[in-house]
């Protein structure tokens, strides 16, 4: 029993990072109707970004208490992926929208590789996994096998946080209903005099932001990054966005969490092969894409005839 | 003249919108009936039904006796019905010839033993189709028959209509319903593409024709018979010139005086 | 015309380049320091350059175009000089076959995308599925070794048909994710799959036909030619039938029937086509054909392991069609001989590889979308009407 209440915590710790990743996946097929698929190593960008933060404050401020090299990790790690994110919508993204959407899909798939690359080739020692600091105390609760660690509750708390975050910004700002606008149709809302490449960028540095925050979460979850997680995660954060239905941002954290729990569903039901719990996830997937062709929570579908 | 289609209480409703409303509508053999009515009043959501595109909500449409309600556009395409799009859907990297292919397709040869082994075979098979195509195109404009294998794409509004127009035709059908023929054309183009297609209604066998159109002066040449349509609903119809005169179609088109 | 033009849309105009396409290839396979290399490279890039700016690529697409034959002919005898150049060079033998093995699972691919629109990201998954198949069938079994190659090909287009609902129901996005999934599921359950030899992989036995054992070296006279040479006259005979039935597919009213589907799938079924046949007819051959040369290329290596099957490697594949221009076959054969030699002769960039590689067709994707030989309208019978 504990160990299935073990295992529950730890896909809800899964979900929320994937649900993290999801959202931006969603977010940019909102606003452009592409799939921006390196999203994953964008979030690796972001641990990266989040450690070589934390090298720089160690050598240079060795005193500095927890909470604040944490929140500067963080800030860091937005800051840097949010600037890629424009780069990369401004240059790429944007340009490629006239072609055909499979054009952008894989333009963004080989940008997925170069950044994965760079991290290997001129990171320090990137080709091997980096150990992750242990940025909060790590006090836990241990009931009989069951342990509840204080840093997880945090992550979850701070994933959960930044969720709500996301859903005021969409629904009770001025960008948010900027952001709606492109989304449901860009023509009339440049019509309506919305700044649409304001919006495109920003939702970019929005969505990345968010990114940043799963790879940080990602690296003090396992306490160790390697470059190559980005293709994995990509993949699953794109399956999230595309369970819940493109476009749809409760789609895209229930889809998170679904998958995590498919993972979690495998690793469980399966004792004798829990190695086959991503091939039981990816399979689950494609079963669901059989029965519901546009997702869980699918847009009701218009073609003009 | 016998009634070659008839629908009977046809509805189609998208949510909680009614786009066809109990709609009663007959097109008589060899006759010309004009579509009319204004935007939103369920013209093409009745194309898009009768060709199997939707499946009603209510209602049965029978073409030639025979009830093709819930029948898939491939089926209703064999009986011989065919049909042009509002925003002409030509592939438009595919070159002329191909595009009329495409309206032949079920009178084509599909099996891999015609199409990859016996290519000789197959080869006379494509010249014949190939002159054919031309002598229509030659009907049409003598000039699309030198660009036969050239995309559609590099073609004028007008020549991308002909062509359309004759992927429509080139089967034969009964029954050709034609959707906007004149959008994104001029007046006098728009009057020369329908004098080629009475022209092409003159040639053997009287086809019946359904057209939707928003150039009225189109259905007053070309049709002899309009329904008007208002709110998926049949707000009148007749020829022409009574149509025209009906306060309620005005109504429709301009709205309610003020009293 | 001018005078030149007027002699190189006769036969000259194929000769003269296959000639300098095999002077070239010659030179720049044997060169083995790397300035060479790069030399070779850059005046290729160079010719070639002034070659579109001065209009000679159209007069060979035209020369080829009215000549198809005397084409296929050249290109097949540059092949088997190149093998008879190399015929004790285990090394470039070896690339020759990988060549023409990726050649073969694109044109699968460029069935199912170029023509039919079905996408595909787990093409390399097939071309897996085909390798293990024959490694199963040619340890466990005592079928004649050369059925292990058709078999390939079924046991993938059968694979395949697992696949077939959610990628008929699906389309766009989500019809991408069906296959990605697919592709990292299969990775995945070969790494953890006792039964396929874990991520170690297994041996692949070698092909015997009629007690020739491929394994062997040739013994001509005194030399003793590689034992390449017999995979890659197999692996020749193989990509030619597998570019003829595309070609002909191509030229015929399935071809016509394919390319509806993929342009406009309600315009398509109003005219009485049957989507759904089509695409099953596309994404089945186009596995067909990547497994078959999958089982061929496992026979090649004698070892394979889920390495050689990764998500990766669909994408070299789905690069390699795009690079060459979606639907243009001769493209294809291009663009594979450029992804597998360039970065294999470039030691230099072998590090970097990925990175480069990936940049370039990024830029290519930006740049020029429709590839280096776009496709051109169809013509049924092969020269333009």
């Amino acid at each position: 029993m504990d160990l299935l209440l073990q295992y529950c915590l730890n896909g809800l710790m899964l979900g929320m990072m994937y649900a993290l990743v999801a959202v931006g996946f969603t977010l940019f097929f909102g606003v452009l109707d592409v799939i921006v698929f390196s999203h994953g190593d964008t979030v690796m960008i972001g641990s990266f970004a989040g450690l070589a933060t934390y090298w720089w404050l160690h050598s240079t401020y060795p005193g500095l208490p927890a909470g604040w090299a944490v929140l500067l990790v963080l800030l860091a790690a937005a800051a840097t992926v949010a600037l890629l994110g424009i780069i990369v919508a401004d240059a790429m993204i944007v340009p490629l929208r006239k072609g055909p959407a499979l054009n952008t899909l894989l333009a963004t798939m080989m940008l997925g590789t170069v950044l994965r690359e760079s991290i290997r080739l001129f990171f320090p020692d990137g080709s091997n996994p980096q150990t992750f600091p242990a940025l909060l105390p790590g006090w836990s609760w241990r009931g009989g096998n069951l342990i509840l660690r204080f840093d997880n509750l945090v992550l979850f708390c701070g994933g959960a946080l930044i969720i709500f975050l996301v859903h005021m910004i969409i629904n009770r700002t001025r960008l948010g209903m900027a952001i709606r606008a492109v989304a449901q149709d860009e023509e009339a809302a440049r019509i309506m005099g919305v700044n649409f490449r304001f919006v495109v960028l920003a939702t970019f540095a929005l969505g990345s932001a968010v990114a940043a925050f799963a790879g940080v979460m990602n690296g003090m979850y396992y306490s160790e990054i390697n470059f190559s997680v980005g293709l994995l995660l990509g993949a699953i954060g794109f399956s999230a966005a595309v369970i819940g239905g493109l476009g749809n941002i409760y789609g895209a954290i229930l889809g998170g969490f679904i998958f995590a729990f498919l993972q979690t569903i495998g690793a469980v039901a399966i004792p004798f092969a829990s190695a086959y719990k991503d091939v039981f996830a990816f399979g689950a997937v494609i079963l669901i894409m059989a029965w519901r062709p546009t997702g869980l929570i699918a847009e009701p579908s218009s073609q003009r005839v | 003249m016998n009634p070659l289609l008839i629908c009977t209480g046809l509805t189609m409703r998208f949510g909680g919108l009614t786009a066809l409303d109990n709609l009663y509508l007959e097109a008589r053999e060899g006759e010309v009936l004009g579509l009319v009515g204004p935007n939103g009043s369920g013209k093409t959501t009745l194309f898009n039904v009768l060709t199997g595109i939707y499946r009603p909500s209510a209602g049965k449409i029978t073409f030639a006796g025979e009830n093709i309600t819930s029948g898939t556009p491939q089926e209703i395409h064999r009986r011989g019905i065919a049909r042009t799009f509002q925003r002409s859907r030509l592939c438009l990297d595919l070159s002329v010839f191909d595009n009329i292919m495409i309206g032949n397709h079920t009178a084509l040869r599909l099996d891999f033993f015609h199409n990859i082994l016996r290519r000789r075979a197959f080869c006379r098979d494509y010249e014949l189709w190939r002159d054919k195509a031309a002598e229509m195109l030659r009907a049409l404009n003598p000039s699309l028959v030198s660009r036969m294998f050239r995309p559609v794409g590099d073609l004028s509004m007008i020549d991308r209509r002909r062509v359309e127009n004759s992927r429509a035709l080139v089967r034969r059908p009964r029954h050709p319903r034609l959707h906007d023929p004149s959008a994104g054309m001029t007046h006098d183009e728009t009057r020369q593409l329908m004098d080629e297609i009475t022209a092409s209604r003159m040639g053997g066998d009287r086809l019946t024709v359904i057209l939707i159109e928003h150039e009225m002066e189109v259905i007053r040449r070309s049709t002899s018979h309009c329904v008007v349509l208002n709110f998926g609903r049949k707000l009148c119809e007749g020829d022409y010139a009574g149509v025209v005169a009906d306060p309620r179609v005005q109504e429709a088109y301009l709205g309610k005086e003020l009293e | 015309m001018s005078r030149a033009a007027a002699i190189f849309s006769g036969p000259l105009g194929c000769i003269l380049p296959a000639f300098l396409l095999l002077a070239w290839s010659g030179f720049f396979l044997t060169a083995e320091d790397q300035t060479s290399i790069l030399l070779s490279l850059l005046s290729l890039a160079g010719f070639l350059l002034a070659a579109v700016r001065l209009g000679w690529v159209n007069i060979l697409r035209e020369a080829i175009a009215v000549q198809e034959r005397l084409w296929d002919a050249c290109l097949i005898t540059i092949m088997l000089a190149l093998m008879i150049l190399f015929r004790e060079d285990h090394y470039n033998l070896f690339l020759l076959g990988t060549i023409m093995a990726y050649a073969t699972a694109v044109l699968g691919l460029n069935v199912q995308l170029g023509y039919a629109g079905v996408l595909n990201f787990s093409c390399a998954s097939f071309f897996g599925v085909g390798g293990y198949t024959a490694a199963l069938l040619l340890s466990g079994t005592d079928l004649p070794p050369l059925l292990a190659l058709p078999l390939g090909g079924a046991v993938a287009a059968l694979t395949g048909c697992v696949l077939l609902l959610p990628v008929l129901r699906t389309s766009g996005h989500y019809a991408a994710l069906v296959t990605m999934a697919f592709a990292l599921l299969f990775r995945v359950f070969l790494d953890v799959s006792e039964w396929f030899g874990g991520p170690q992989g297994i041996p692949v036995a070698p092909l015997t036909i009629a007690g020739l054992d491929f394994s062997q070296g040739i013994l001509w006279g005194d030399a003793e030619f590689s034992f390449y040479l017999k995979y890659d006259l197999l692996l020749l005979l193989v990509l030619c039938l597998a570019y003829s039935i595309t070609r002909r597919l191509e030229r015929s009213w399935i071809g016509l029937a394919l390319d509806a589907v993929r342009s406009d799938e309600v315009a398509s079924a109003c005219f009485g086509i049957h989507i759904r046949r089509w695409k099953i007819t596309a994404f089945t051959l186009g596995n067909f054909l990547s497994g078959l040369a999958g089982a061929l290329y496992a026979m090649m290596l004698a070892y394979i392991s889920p390495a050689n099957f990764t998500f990766a490697d669909s994408l070299l594949f789905l690069s390699i069609l795009l690079l060459g221009g979606i639907g243009n076959i001769q493209g294809v054969l291009v663009a594979t001989v450029l992804v597998v030699i360039v970065p294999e002769k470039f030691q230099v960039i072998q590090e970097y590889r990925y990175l480069i590689y990936s940049a370039l067709v990024l830029l290519m994707i930006v740049f020029r979308p429709v590839g280096l030989l776009p496709r051109k309208p169809r013509a049924y019978t092969g020269s333009p009407a």
